[in-house]
């Protein structure tokens, strides 16, 4: 009975080791500015003594789309593939993160052998922050500061500002092309109101010409999510 | 043979057994299941909403969708390359100061635009509370919440 236990023990085991060697499960994968989808392979071996499938791969997102080496679902021991990943860009910016999920052979349902990450950087051409400005109804009515930087490497410079009239603004160049501050201030914080700043910038990327941020006077958050940094 | 014989006899009983409970108990479920023991960290539950609490729905599927069968009242908010991201921003962000609650949903279970969508919700800083609902546009549909 020993034997057949252990073995039994080990079956498992030995189905869990079964599957294919990728190279690397986490890719950082930077995009260009403009870019409009992002490729990422994911290279694999069977580096196991039996012949490995794919059956099903799910990348959680209809924003990317999975392909294996042509179509090709199975692989003999010492044969290699490559799982590539498309990412429909869109109007993405800044890190994204997508993962894919891949079954192999007789993989449960709930628990794929392979899960496959990548990160991706689309760079922020002109970055404001804080995104929103806040000032509580009753308050001093004080200026409160956006810091806009450029990415580095880049020389945009700011076009125009637009704000609603109830925000007085003031834009301070700190250094032309790469760095600016722009001073808000709320003309009454009698009772609520939302602004809408906009600053036009010179960039090249269409989808990042515009940029906006928010001054907003209200009560007290009580729970108000803070911004991500 | 005999043993043929077993396996045919063993064969029909199942199927008339299966075929018995399908027609008392009907066909098997497909709905959605939501628990909420199981969801992420920002996902929540359809009947973890009350019908009467005010929610600002976003819709984060393409406009073509959200125009046929999107939830009544509900925000557009996707990203697609054609769709102007700092319309949407503004949109949600007026909206969000009369109502706080925000729930993002997307085509069905498997849609992770919607969590993309509901980062950039709370980047703005005015939202008291931004989700994903687990199961998206399918999970309202089954709810009956949505008439396509």
């Amino acid at each position: 009975m020993k034997p057949l236990t252990a073995l039994l023990l080990l079956f498992p085991a030995l189905v869990h080791a079964a599957g294919l060697e990728f190279k690397e499960l986490i890719v950082n994968q930077a995009a260009a500015v403009d870019a409009t989808i992002v490729t990422t392979d994911f290279p694999f071996t069977n580096t196991t003594d039996k012949p490995v499938t794919i059956t099903k791969s799910d990348p959680g997102c209809t924003c990317l789309k999975v392909e294996v080496s042509g179509g090709k679902l199975s692989y003999q021991p010492g044969e290699s593939g490559v799982v590539r990943t498309t990412f429909d860009v869109g109007n993405s910016t800044g890190d994204v993160e997508k993962g894919v999920a891949i079954w192999l052979d007789d993989d449960p349902k709930t628990k794929p052998s392979v899960f496959l990450k990548v990160n991706f950087h689309i760079p922020v051409l002109v970055a404001m922050e804080p995104k929103t400005l806040s000032w509580t109804i009753g308050g001093e009515a004080e200026p409160k500061t956006i810091h806009i930087k450029i990415a580095e490497g880049s020389t945009i410079n700011i076009l125009d500002v637009k704000a609603k009239d109830t925000f007085k603004t003031e834009l301070k160049t700190i250094d032309k092309g790469h760095e600016y501050e722009l001073l808000v201030t709320p003309k009454s914080t009698a009772g609520p109101d939302l602004g809408v700043i906009r600053i036009e910038t010179d960039s090249r990327v269409a989808k990042q010409k515009t940029q906006q941020a928010f001054a907003v006077v209200r009560k007290p958050a009580v729970n108000a999510q803070t911004a991500k940094p | 043979m005999k043993a043929a014989g077993q396996l045919l006899a063993i064969g029909v009983i199942s199927l008339a057994a299966a075929g018995g409970t399908y027609l008392v108990k009907g066909p098997p479920a497909r709905t959605l299941q939501c628990d909420p023991a199981t969801l992420k960290p920002d996902e929540v539950c359809l009947q973890q909403i009350a019908p009467d609490e005010a929610v600002l729905w976003v819709d984060a599927r393409h406009r073509k969708d959200w125009e046929k069968n999107g939830l009544p009242g509900s925000a557009l908010w996707n990203l697609d390359a054609d769709e102007d991201m700092q319309a949407f921003e503004a949109d949600i962000a007026t909206r969000i100061m009369e109502t706080p609650r925000v729930v993002v949903y997307c085509g069905d279970e498997n849609c992770g635009l919607s969590r993309q969508v509901a980062d950039q919700i709370r980047a703005i800083g005015l939202a008291n509370e931004v989700s994903v609902l687990h199961g998206g546009w399918r999970a309202l549909s089954e709810a009956g919440r949505i008439k396509d």
